[in-house]
Protein backbone atom coordinates (compact mmCIF):
# COMPACT_ATOMS: atom_id res chain seq x y z
CA UNK A 1 0.00 0.00 0.00
CA UNK A 2 1.09 3.77 -1.21
CA UNK A 3 1.73 6.74 0.83
CA UNK A 4 -0.27 6.41 4.05
CA UNK A 5 -1.05 9.49 6.78
CA UNK A 6 -0.18 12.33 3.93
CA UNK A 7 -3.73 11.80 2.17
CA UNK A 8 -6.86 12.99 3.59
CA UNK A 9 -9.56 9.62 2.88
CA UNK A 10 -12.55 10.40 5.49
CA UNK A 11 -14.39 13.37 5.85
CA UNK A 12 -14.67 15.38 9.07
CA UNK A 13 -18.12 13.61 9.29
CA UNK A 14 -16.76 9.87 9.01
CA UNK A 15 -18.17 9.67 5.56
CA UNK A 16 -15.61 8.79 2.13
CA UNK A 17 -14.28 11.45 0.31
CA UNK A 18 -16.56 9.61 -2.70
CA UNK A 19 -19.66 10.36 -0.38
CA UNK A 20 -19.70 6.52 0.34
CA UNK A 21 -20.36 5.02 3.74
CA UNK A 22 -17.69 2.99 5.49
CA UNK A 23 -19.79 -0.23 4.46
CA UNK A 24 -21.10 0.71 1.31
CA UNK A 25 -19.51 -0.28 -2.14
CA UNK A 26 -19.17 1.11 -5.36
CA UNK A 27 -22.22 0.58 -8.05
CA UNK A 28 -22.23 -2.73 -10.16
CA UNK A 29 -23.91 -3.51 -13.05
CA UNK A 30 -23.43 -6.82 -14.79
CA UNK A 31 -24.35 -7.66 -18.29
CA UNK A 32 -23.77 -11.50 -19.46
CA UNK A 33 -23.55 -12.49 -23.40
CA UNK A 34 -21.57 -9.81 -24.39
CA UNK A 35 -19.33 -11.42 -26.98
CA UNK A 36 -20.58 -12.84 -29.85
CA UNK A 37 -17.59 -14.77 -30.72
CA UNK A 38 -17.31 -16.47 -27.22
CA UNK A 39 -19.04 -20.23 -25.77
CA UNK A 40 -19.67 -17.56 -22.71
CA UNK A 41 -18.98 -14.13 -21.87
CA UNK A 42 -20.03 -11.19 -19.31
CA UNK A 43 -19.08 -7.43 -18.59
CA UNK A 44 -18.60 -5.76 -15.58
CA UNK A 45 -18.87 -2.25 -14.17
CA UNK A 46 -18.03 -1.98 -10.66
CA UNK A 47 -17.81 1.40 -10.03
CA UNK A 48 -15.52 2.85 -13.13
CA UNK A 49 -13.43 -0.52 -13.88
CA UNK A 50 -15.13 -2.08 -16.63
CA UNK A 51 -13.91 -5.85 -16.47
CA UNK A 52 -14.95 -8.15 -19.55
CA UNK A 53 -14.64 -11.81 -19.50
CA UNK A 54 -14.62 -14.19 -22.57
CA UNK A 55 -15.08 -18.50 -21.88
CA UNK A 56 -13.51 -20.99 -24.52
CA UNK A 57 -14.26 -24.50 -24.22
CA UNK A 58 -14.53 -26.95 -22.80
CA UNK A 59 -11.81 -27.68 -26.08
CA UNK A 60 -8.76 -30.03 -26.41
CA UNK A 61 -6.33 -29.41 -24.21
CA UNK A 62 -2.64 -29.00 -25.76
CA UNK A 63 0.11 -29.44 -25.80
CA UNK A 64 -0.71 -32.81 -24.22
CA UNK A 65 1.86 -31.81 -21.06
CA UNK A 66 -0.95 -29.89 -19.72
CA UNK A 67 -3.81 -32.28 -19.93
CA UNK A 68 -5.19 -34.05 -16.45
CA UNK A 69 -6.26 -37.25 -17.10
CA UNK A 70 -9.00 -36.91 -14.09
CA UNK A 71 -9.97 -33.26 -14.82
CA UNK A 72 -10.50 -30.10 -17.23
CA UNK A 73 -7.52 -27.60 -16.36
CA UNK A 74 -8.63 -23.97 -16.45
CA UNK A 75 -6.52 -21.61 -18.16
CA UNK A 76 -7.52 -17.68 -17.20
CA UNK A 77 -5.43 -14.96 -19.06
CA UNK A 78 -5.78 -11.67 -17.20
CA UNK A 79 -5.14 -8.50 -19.27
CA UNK A 80 -5.46 -4.86 -18.88
CA UNK A 81 -5.86 -3.13 -22.02
CA UNK A 82 -3.07 -0.32 -22.69
CA UNK A 83 -6.08 2.36 -22.32
CA UNK A 84 -7.14 1.27 -18.97
CA UNK A 85 -5.09 2.91 -16.98
CA UNK A 86 -3.95 6.71 -16.71
CA UNK A 87 -0.32 5.77 -17.96
CA UNK A 88 -0.65 3.50 -20.78
CA UNK A 89 0.23 -0.13 -19.85
CA UNK A 90 2.81 -1.53 -22.23
CA UNK A 91 0.94 -4.57 -23.99
CA UNK A 92 1.33 -8.24 -22.96
CA UNK A 93 2.34 -10.29 -19.37
CA UNK A 94 3.66 -8.83 -16.55
CA UNK A 95 4.41 -10.26 -13.26
CA UNK A 96 1.59 -8.93 -11.89
CA UNK A 97 -0.78 -9.98 -14.62
CA UNK A 98 0.84 -13.24 -14.53
CA UNK A 99 0.38 -13.72 -10.82
CA UNK A 100 -3.43 -12.95 -11.14
CA UNK A 101 -3.69 -15.27 -13.75
CA UNK A 102 -2.53 -17.87 -11.39
CA UNK A 103 -4.93 -17.42 -8.42
CA UNK A 104 -7.70 -16.50 -10.32
CA UNK A 105 -7.43 -19.83 -12.26
CA UNK A 106 -6.85 -21.49 -8.85
CA UNK A 107 -10.05 -19.74 -7.90
CA UNK A 108 -12.11 -21.23 -11.07
CA UNK A 109 -10.96 -24.71 -10.70
CA UNK A 110 -12.45 -24.88 -7.09
CA UNK A 111 -15.60 -24.00 -8.32
CA UNK A 112 -16.05 -25.71 -11.91
CA UNK A 113 -16.72 -29.06 -11.82
CA UNK A 114 -13.72 -29.69 -13.61
CA UNK A 115 -14.06 -33.50 -12.70
CA UNK A 116 -16.71 -33.92 -15.79
CA UNK A 117 -14.13 -33.06 -18.47
CA UNK A 118 -10.97 -34.90 -18.08
CA UNK A 119 -8.45 -34.17 -20.53
CA UNK A 120 -10.02 -30.94 -21.50
CA UNK A 121 -9.10 -27.43 -21.39
CA UNK A 122 -11.36 -24.34 -20.70
CA UNK A 123 -9.96 -21.17 -21.64
CA UNK A 124 -10.88 -18.08 -19.58
CA UNK A 125 -9.86 -14.52 -20.92
CA UNK A 126 -10.53 -11.36 -18.66
CA UNK A 127 -9.69 -8.06 -20.32
CA UNK A 128 -9.98 -5.10 -18.00
CA UNK A 129 -10.44 -2.14 -20.21
CA UNK A 130 -11.00 0.56 -17.43
CA UNK A 131 -9.10 0.29 -14.20
CA UNK A 132 -9.77 2.24 -11.22
CA UNK A 133 -8.70 -0.22 -7.95
CA UNK A 134 -9.97 -3.45 -7.68
CA UNK A 135 -10.18 -5.07 -11.43
CA UNK A 136 -8.71 -8.76 -10.36
CA UNK A 137 -12.18 -8.96 -8.14
CA UNK A 138 -14.22 -7.07 -11.26
CA UNK A 139 -12.46 -10.18 -13.43
CA UNK A 140 -13.68 -12.91 -11.58
CA UNK A 141 -17.14 -11.68 -11.06
CA UNK A 142 -17.20 -11.57 -15.02
CA UNK A 143 -15.43 -14.81 -15.49
CA UNK A 144 -17.78 -16.68 -12.99
CA UNK A 145 -20.61 -15.13 -14.90
CA UNK A 146 -19.08 -16.03 -18.71
CA UNK A 147 -18.73 -19.76 -17.19
CA UNK A 148 -22.38 -19.67 -16.22
CA UNK A 149 -23.28 -17.77 -19.88
CA UNK A 150 -21.17 -21.07 -21.33
CA UNK A 151 -22.96 -23.44 -19.32
CA UNK A 152 -20.03 -24.86 -17.70
CA UNK A 153 -21.61 -26.86 -14.64
CA UNK A 154 -20.12 -25.47 -11.25
CA UNK A 155 -20.98 -25.93 -7.87
CA UNK A 156 -21.37 -22.09 -7.00
CA UNK A 157 -21.09 -18.81 -8.58
CA UNK A 158 -17.70 -16.94 -7.23
CA UNK A 159 -18.11 -12.94 -6.36
CA UNK A 160 -14.89 -11.20 -6.27
CA UNK A 161 -15.25 -8.51 -3.67
CA UNK A 162 -12.46 -6.05 -1.46
CA UNK A 163 -12.33 -4.57 1.88
CA UNK A 164 -9.32 -2.31 3.46
CA UNK A 165 -8.57 0.23 5.54
CA UNK A 166 -8.31 3.84 5.10
CA UNK A 167 -7.14 6.13 7.99
CA UNK A 168 -7.21 3.05 10.64
CA UNK A 169 -10.52 2.37 9.44
CA UNK A 170 -12.02 -0.72 7.86
CA UNK A 171 -13.97 0.06 4.38
CA UNK A 172 -15.51 -1.47 2.15
CA UNK A 173 -14.63 -1.91 -1.92
CA UNK A 174 -11.45 0.73 -1.85
CA UNK A 175 -11.36 2.80 -4.72
CA UNK A 176 -8.45 4.07 -6.49
CA UNK A 177 -7.25 7.12 -4.06
CA UNK A 178 -8.20 4.72 -1.30
CA UNK A 179 -6.32 1.86 -2.64
CA UNK A 180 -3.00 4.47 -3.17
CA UNK A 181 -2.84 5.86 0.09
CA UNK A 182 -4.81 3.01 2.11
CA UNK A 183 -3.11 1.09 4.77
CA UNK A 184 -4.88 -2.32 3.55
CA UNK A 185 -6.44 -4.18 0.79
CA UNK A 186 -8.02 -7.98 1.59
CA UNK A 187 -9.92 -9.14 -1.78
CA UNK A 188 -11.37 -12.14 -2.04
CA UNK A 189 -13.26 -14.89 -4.04
CA UNK A 190 -16.44 -15.85 -2.13
CA UNK A 191 -19.16 -18.81 -2.85
CA UNK A 192 -21.84 -17.22 -2.30
CA UNK A 193 -24.34 -20.32 -1.50
CA UNK A 194 -21.53 -22.29 0.36
CA UNK A 195 -20.02 -19.45 2.12
CA UNK A 196 -16.77 -20.83 1.43
CA UNK A 197 -13.69 -18.67 0.27
CA UNK A 198 -12.09 -19.77 -3.39
CA UNK A 199 -9.53 -16.61 -3.62
CA UNK A 200 -7.75 -14.74 -0.87
CA UNK A 201 -5.15 -11.76 -1.25
CA UNK A 202 -3.94 -9.59 1.42
CA UNK A 203 -1.15 -6.85 1.65
CA UNK A 204 -0.65 -3.70 4.19
CA UNK A 205 -1.36 -4.11 7.69
CA UNK A 206 -4.67 -5.18 9.42
CA UNK A 207 -5.28 -6.14 13.29
CA UNK A 208 -7.27 -10.11 13.65
CA UNK A 209 -10.45 -7.42 14.35
CA UNK A 210 -9.87 -5.47 11.32
CA UNK A 211 -9.48 -8.86 9.23
CA UNK A 212 -12.59 -9.97 10.94
CA UNK A 213 -14.59 -6.75 10.09
CA UNK A 214 -13.44 -6.27 6.78
CA UNK A 215 -14.87 -10.39 5.53
CA UNK A 216 -17.93 -9.24 7.24
CA UNK A 217 -18.25 -6.29 4.66
CA UNK A 218 -16.38 -8.60 2.09
CA UNK A 219 -19.59 -11.53 2.97
CA UNK A 220 -21.76 -8.24 2.73
CA UNK A 221 -21.18 -7.15 -0.14
CA UNK A 222 -20.85 -10.34 -2.22
CA UNK A 223 -24.34 -11.38 -1.30
CA UNK A 224 -25.34 -7.57 -3.34
CA UNK A 225 -23.05 -8.88 -6.16
CA UNK A 226 -24.32 -12.45 -6.44
CA UNK A 227 -27.58 -10.93 -7.09
CA UNK A 228 -27.08 -8.40 -9.94
CA UNK A 229 -24.81 -11.46 -10.99
CA UNK A 230 -28.18 -13.85 -10.73
CA UNK A 231 -30.23 -10.73 -12.94
CA UNK A 232 -27.94 -11.26 -15.42
CA UNK A 233 -27.89 -14.66 -15.99
CA UNK A 234 -31.62 -14.27 -15.64
CA UNK A 235 -32.06 -11.76 -18.11
CA UNK A 236 -29.58 -13.57 -20.89
CA UNK A 237 -32.57 -16.31 -20.69
CA UNK A 238 -35.54 -14.37 -20.28
CA UNK A 239 -36.31 -15.23 -16.72
CA UNK A 240 -35.49 -19.01 -16.36
CA UNK A 241 -34.11 -20.06 -13.06
CA UNK A 242 -30.58 -19.82 -12.24
CA UNK B 1 -16.12 -23.08 -36.19
CA UNK B 2 -16.30 -25.65 -39.07
CA UNK B 3 -12.84 -25.56 -39.78
CA UNK B 4 -13.32 -28.93 -40.59
CA UNK B 5 -15.10 -28.42 -43.63
CA UNK B 6 -13.65 -26.04 -45.56
CA UNK B 7 -14.13 -27.49 -48.71
CA UNK B 8 -17.73 -28.09 -47.90
CA UNK B 9 -18.28 -24.39 -47.23
CA UNK B 10 -16.03 -23.19 -50.22
CA UNK B 11 -18.39 -24.85 -51.98
CA UNK B 12 -21.24 -23.67 -50.88
CA UNK B 13 -19.87 -20.33 -51.44
CA UNK B 14 -19.37 -20.89 -54.68
CA UNK B 15 -22.64 -22.10 -54.78
CA UNK B 16 -24.05 -18.99 -53.35
CA UNK B 17 -22.13 -16.75 -56.00
CA UNK B 18 -23.69 -18.39 -58.45
CA UNK B 19 -26.91 -17.46 -57.09
CA UNK B 20 -25.84 -13.63 -56.37
CA UNK B 21 -26.25 -14.76 -52.62
CA UNK B 22 -24.66 -14.90 -49.61
CA UNK B 23 -24.29 -17.05 -46.52
CA UNK B 24 -26.28 -14.91 -44.20
CA UNK B 25 -28.50 -13.16 -46.85
CA UNK B 26 -27.10 -10.19 -47.45
CA UNK B 27 -26.08 -8.80 -51.34
CA UNK B 28 -22.93 -8.84 -52.48
CA UNK B 29 -21.84 -5.26 -51.17
CA UNK B 30 -24.32 -5.06 -48.16
CA UNK B 31 -23.00 -4.48 -44.68
CA UNK B 32 -24.09 -5.49 -42.09
CA UNK B 33 -25.20 -3.43 -39.23
CA UNK B 34 -23.24 -1.45 -37.91
CA UNK B 35 -23.13 0.72 -34.39
CA UNK B 36 -20.43 3.55 -33.77
CA UNK B 37 -20.21 4.66 -29.61
CA UNK B 38 -17.30 7.12 -28.63
CA UNK B 39 -15.92 8.52 -25.52
CA UNK B 40 -16.95 4.98 -23.85
CA UNK B 41 -13.79 4.15 -22.17
CA UNK B 42 -13.28 5.98 -18.62
CA UNK B 43 -8.98 5.96 -18.82
CA UNK B 44 -8.67 6.29 -22.26
CA UNK B 45 -8.20 9.80 -23.65
CA UNK B 46 -10.15 9.26 -26.72
CA UNK B 47 -12.69 6.10 -27.05
CA UNK B 48 -14.66 4.61 -29.27
CA UNK B 49 -16.54 1.27 -29.45
CA UNK B 50 -17.40 -0.26 -33.20
CA UNK B 51 -19.61 -3.75 -33.75
CA UNK B 52 -20.25 -5.17 -37.29
CA UNK B 53 -22.49 -7.95 -36.99
CA UNK B 54 -20.41 -9.94 -33.92
CA UNK B 55 -17.32 -8.30 -34.55
CA UNK B 56 -16.73 -6.14 -31.64
CA UNK B 57 -13.98 -3.76 -31.72
CA UNK B 58 -12.29 -1.03 -28.63
CA UNK B 59 -9.55 1.76 -29.25
CA UNK B 60 -8.13 3.90 -27.02
CA UNK B 61 -6.06 7.01 -27.47
CA UNK B 62 -3.19 7.78 -24.67
CA UNK B 63 -0.60 10.46 -24.95
CA UNK B 64 3.01 10.40 -23.40
CA UNK B 65 5.53 13.24 -23.44
CA UNK B 66 8.77 12.21 -25.22
CA UNK B 67 12.07 13.83 -26.68
CA UNK B 68 11.87 14.62 -30.74
CA UNK B 69 13.74 12.10 -33.14
CA UNK B 70 17.06 14.22 -33.24
CA UNK B 71 16.69 14.49 -37.20
CA UNK B 72 12.68 15.69 -36.58
CA UNK B 73 12.84 18.42 -33.88
CA UNK B 74 9.48 19.73 -34.30
CA UNK B 75 7.41 16.61 -34.95
CA UNK B 76 5.53 14.63 -32.67
CA UNK B 77 4.57 11.11 -33.49
CA UNK B 78 1.89 8.66 -33.89
CA UNK B 79 1.75 5.01 -33.34
CA UNK B 80 -1.62 2.45 -33.72
CA UNK B 81 -1.00 -0.67 -32.42
CA UNK B 82 -3.55 -4.04 -32.69
CA UNK B 83 -4.16 -6.53 -30.46
CA UNK B 84 -5.36 -9.87 -31.33
CA UNK B 85 -5.49 -11.43 -27.84
CA UNK B 86 -7.54 -15.04 -27.33
CA UNK B 87 -9.79 -13.24 -25.94
CA UNK B 88 -11.36 -12.55 -29.60
CA UNK B 89 -12.16 -15.82 -30.82
CA UNK B 90 -11.32 -19.49 -30.18
CA UNK B 91 -8.90 -19.94 -33.31
CA UNK B 92 -6.68 -17.01 -31.45
CA UNK B 93 -3.32 -18.16 -28.97
CA UNK B 94 -1.63 -16.32 -26.62
CA UNK B 95 1.62 -15.20 -26.96
CA UNK B 96 3.49 -12.40 -28.74
CA UNK B 97 2.02 -10.59 -31.06
CA UNK B 98 1.45 -12.83 -34.57
CA UNK B 99 1.67 -12.03 -37.74
CA UNK B 100 -1.39 -11.47 -38.27
CA UNK B 101 -1.80 -9.09 -35.53
CA UNK B 102 1.08 -7.14 -36.65
CA UNK B 103 -0.32 -6.90 -40.10
CA UNK B 104 -3.71 -5.36 -39.24
CA UNK B 105 -1.79 -2.86 -37.03
CA UNK B 106 0.44 -1.65 -39.69
CA UNK B 107 -2.37 -1.27 -42.21
CA UNK B 108 -4.71 1.00 -39.87
CA UNK B 109 -1.42 2.60 -39.05
CA UNK B 110 -0.56 3.38 -42.64
CA UNK B 111 -4.42 4.81 -43.68
CA UNK B 112 -4.60 7.33 -40.72
CA UNK B 113 -0.99 8.07 -40.69
CA UNK B 114 -0.66 8.87 -44.66
CA UNK B 115 -3.87 10.38 -44.86
CA UNK B 116 -1.89 13.49 -42.90
CA UNK B 117 -5.06 14.17 -40.71
CA UNK B 118 -2.56 14.70 -37.96
CA UNK B 119 0.13 17.38 -38.31
CA UNK B 120 2.93 16.25 -36.28
CA UNK B 121 3.92 19.93 -36.21
CA UNK B 122 1.01 20.44 -33.85
CA UNK B 123 2.69 17.49 -31.16
CA UNK B 124 5.15 19.92 -30.76
CA UNK B 125 5.89 21.24 -27.08
CA UNK B 126 9.52 22.78 -27.35
CA UNK B 127 11.63 22.09 -30.32
CA UNK B 128 14.21 19.62 -29.51
CA UNK B 129 13.03 18.52 -26.29
CA UNK B 130 9.44 17.79 -26.28
CA UNK B 131 6.68 16.45 -28.29
CA UNK B 132 3.65 14.35 -27.92
CA UNK B 133 3.65 11.03 -28.49
CA UNK B 134 0.00 9.87 -29.57
CA UNK B 135 -1.00 6.16 -28.87
CA UNK B 136 -3.94 4.07 -30.57
CA UNK B 137 -4.15 0.93 -28.99
CA UNK B 138 -7.17 -1.24 -30.75
CA UNK B 139 -8.68 -4.48 -28.83
CA UNK B 140 -10.55 -6.78 -30.54
CA UNK B 141 -13.11 -8.46 -28.52
CA UNK B 142 -14.62 -10.91 -30.76
CA UNK B 143 -14.16 -11.66 -34.21
CA UNK B 144 -17.01 -12.90 -36.36
CA UNK B 145 -15.12 -11.30 -39.40
CA UNK B 146 -13.49 -8.00 -41.07
CA UNK B 147 -12.09 -7.12 -38.21
CA UNK B 148 -10.05 -4.45 -40.40
CA UNK B 149 -12.25 -2.02 -41.31
CA UNK B 150 -13.88 -2.18 -37.05
CA UNK B 151 -10.53 -1.63 -36.21
CA UNK B 152 -9.73 1.37 -39.21
CA UNK B 153 -13.00 2.85 -37.97
CA UNK B 154 -12.36 2.42 -34.16
CA UNK B 155 -9.22 4.26 -34.11
CA UNK B 156 -10.14 7.07 -36.47
CA UNK B 157 -13.20 7.70 -34.42
CA UNK B 158 -10.93 7.54 -30.91
CA UNK B 159 -8.73 9.76 -32.36
CA UNK B 160 -11.30 12.27 -33.51
CA UNK B 161 -12.83 12.25 -29.91
CA UNK B 162 -8.97 12.43 -28.19
CA UNK B 163 -8.17 15.34 -25.65
CA UNK B 164 -4.85 16.20 -25.12
CA UNK B 165 -4.32 15.44 -21.00
CA UNK B 166 -1.74 18.94 -21.21
CA UNK B 167 -2.69 19.61 -17.78
CA UNK B 168 -2.11 16.40 -15.87
CA UNK B 169 1.48 16.67 -18.00
CA UNK B 170 2.04 20.22 -16.69
CA UNK B 171 2.58 21.74 -20.15
CA UNK B 172 -0.97 23.80 -20.39
CA UNK B 173 -4.07 23.61 -20.98
CA UNK B 174 -5.81 20.49 -21.73
CA UNK B 175 -7.37 21.07 -25.87
CA UNK B 176 -9.06 18.48 -28.22
CA UNK B 177 -6.95 16.65 -30.54
CA UNK B 178 -6.44 18.30 -34.23
CA UNK B 179 -7.83 15.78 -36.39
CA UNK B 180 -8.47 17.56 -39.77
CA UNK B 181 -9.90 14.80 -41.65
CA UNK B 182 -11.56 10.96 -41.46
CA UNK B 183 -9.70 8.54 -43.49
CA UNK B 184 -11.96 5.55 -43.73
CA UNK B 185 -11.23 1.33 -44.56
CA UNK B 186 -13.10 -0.77 -46.73
CA UNK B 187 -12.67 -4.08 -47.22
CA UNK B 188 -13.38 -7.10 -49.85
CA UNK B 189 -12.70 -10.95 -49.35
CA UNK B 190 -12.96 -13.01 -52.70
CA UNK B 191 -15.71 -15.11 -51.57
CA UNK B 192 -17.32 -18.04 -53.63
CA UNK B 193 -14.57 -16.63 -56.39
CA UNK B 194 -15.85 -13.25 -56.60
CA UNK B 195 -15.34 -10.00 -54.19
CA UNK B 196 -17.67 -9.44 -51.13
CA UNK B 197 -17.63 -6.61 -49.12
CA UNK B 198 -17.69 -6.58 -45.59
CA UNK B 199 -17.42 -10.43 -45.07
CA UNK B 200 -18.45 -12.72 -42.51
CA UNK B 201 -16.09 -15.12 -40.07
CA UNK B 202 -17.50 -18.05 -42.60
CA UNK B 203 -16.58 -16.08 -45.72
CA UNK B 204 -13.25 -15.39 -44.36
CA UNK B 205 -12.35 -18.77 -43.43
CA UNK B 206 -14.10 -20.56 -47.23
CA UNK B 207 -12.75 -17.33 -49.25
CA UNK B 208 -9.50 -16.31 -50.82
CA UNK B 209 -7.45 -12.78 -50.62
CA UNK B 210 -8.88 -9.95 -49.17
CA UNK B 211 -8.06 -6.24 -50.10
CA UNK B 212 -8.21 -3.55 -47.68
CA UNK B 213 -8.58 0.21 -49.33
CA UNK B 214 -8.27 3.64 -46.79
CA UNK B 215 -9.59 6.73 -48.38
CA UNK B 216 -9.28 10.02 -47.57
CA UNK B 217 -12.16 12.66 -47.27
CA UNK B 218 -11.74 13.63 -50.60
CA UNK B 219 -11.77 9.95 -52.24
CA UNK B 220 -8.00 9.85 -52.46
CA UNK B 221 -5.95 6.59 -51.94
CA UNK B 222 -4.00 6.59 -48.59
CA UNK B 223 -3.10 2.88 -48.08
CA UNK B 224 -4.00 -0.17 -50.02
CA UNK B 225 -3.26 -3.88 -48.90
CA UNK B 226 -3.95 -7.06 -50.52
CA UNK B 227 -3.78 -10.16 -48.32
CA UNK B 228 -3.31 -13.97 -48.28
CA UNK B 229 -3.46 -15.93 -50.66
CA UNK B 230 -5.03 -15.34 -54.60
CA UNK B 231 -4.49 -12.99 -57.16
CA UNK B 232 -6.88 -10.67 -58.83
CA UNK B 233 -7.32 -8.42 -62.17
CA UNK B 234 -7.70 -4.76 -62.31
CA UNK B 235 -11.39 -4.73 -63.49
CA UNK B 236 -12.19 -6.21 -60.36
CA UNK B 237 -10.10 -3.97 -58.44
CA UNK B 238 -11.98 -1.08 -60.16
CA UNK B 239 -15.19 -2.46 -59.42
CA UNK B 240 -14.54 -2.91 -55.64
CA UNK B 241 -12.96 0.85 -55.53
CA UNK B 242 -16.07 2.23 -56.64
CA UNK B 243 -17.88 0.44 -54.04
CA UNK B 244 -15.23 1.25 -51.62
CA UNK B 245 -15.79 5.17 -52.36
CA UNK B 246 -19.46 4.90 -51.30
CA UNK B 247 -19.26 2.67 -48.37
CA UNK B 248 -16.65 5.53 -47.02
CA UNK B 249 -18.51 8.27 -47.05
CA UNK B 250 -21.41 6.58 -45.36
CA UNK B 251 -18.85 5.84 -42.95
CA UNK B 252 -17.49 9.33 -42.61
CA UNK B 253 -20.79 10.45 -42.46
CA UNK B 254 -21.10 7.59 -39.33
CA UNK B 255 -18.10 9.31 -37.60
CA UNK B 256 -19.51 12.77 -38.08
CA UNK B 257 -23.02 12.00 -36.47
CA UNK B 258 -21.64 10.35 -33.38
CA UNK B 259 -19.83 13.88 -33.05
CA UNK B 260 -22.62 15.61 -33.41
CA UNK B 261 -22.14 17.00 -36.94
Amino acid sequence: MGGYGDVQLLREDGSRLDGRKLDEMRPVKIEAGVLPAADGSAMVTHGLNVAVAAVYGPMEAHPRKIQRQDRAVIDVRYNMAPFSTSDRIRPGFNRRSREISKVTAEALESVVLVELYPRSKIRVEIEILAAEAGTRCAGITAAAVALADAGIPMRDLIVGVASGKIEDTVVLDLDKAEDNYGQADLPVGILPNTGEIAFLQMDGDLSPDEYNLAMEYNFKAAKEIHEVMVEALQRRYQGGDV
Amino acid sequence: MPELVPSLLRQELARLAEEDSRLDGRGRWEPREITLETDCLYNAEGSAKVTMGGTIVYAGVKFELRTPWPDRPTQGSLMCGAELRPVAGRKYEPGPPSPQSIELSRVVDRGIRESGCIDMESLCIVPGEKVWGVMIDIHVLSDQGNIFDACGLAAIAALRTAVVPAERFDVGEDHKLQVSSTPIMASFTRAGGRFVYDASEEEELGGDERIHITLGDKGHLHSLQKGLKGVFTPAEFAEIFDEAQKHCVVLRKLVAKEEGN
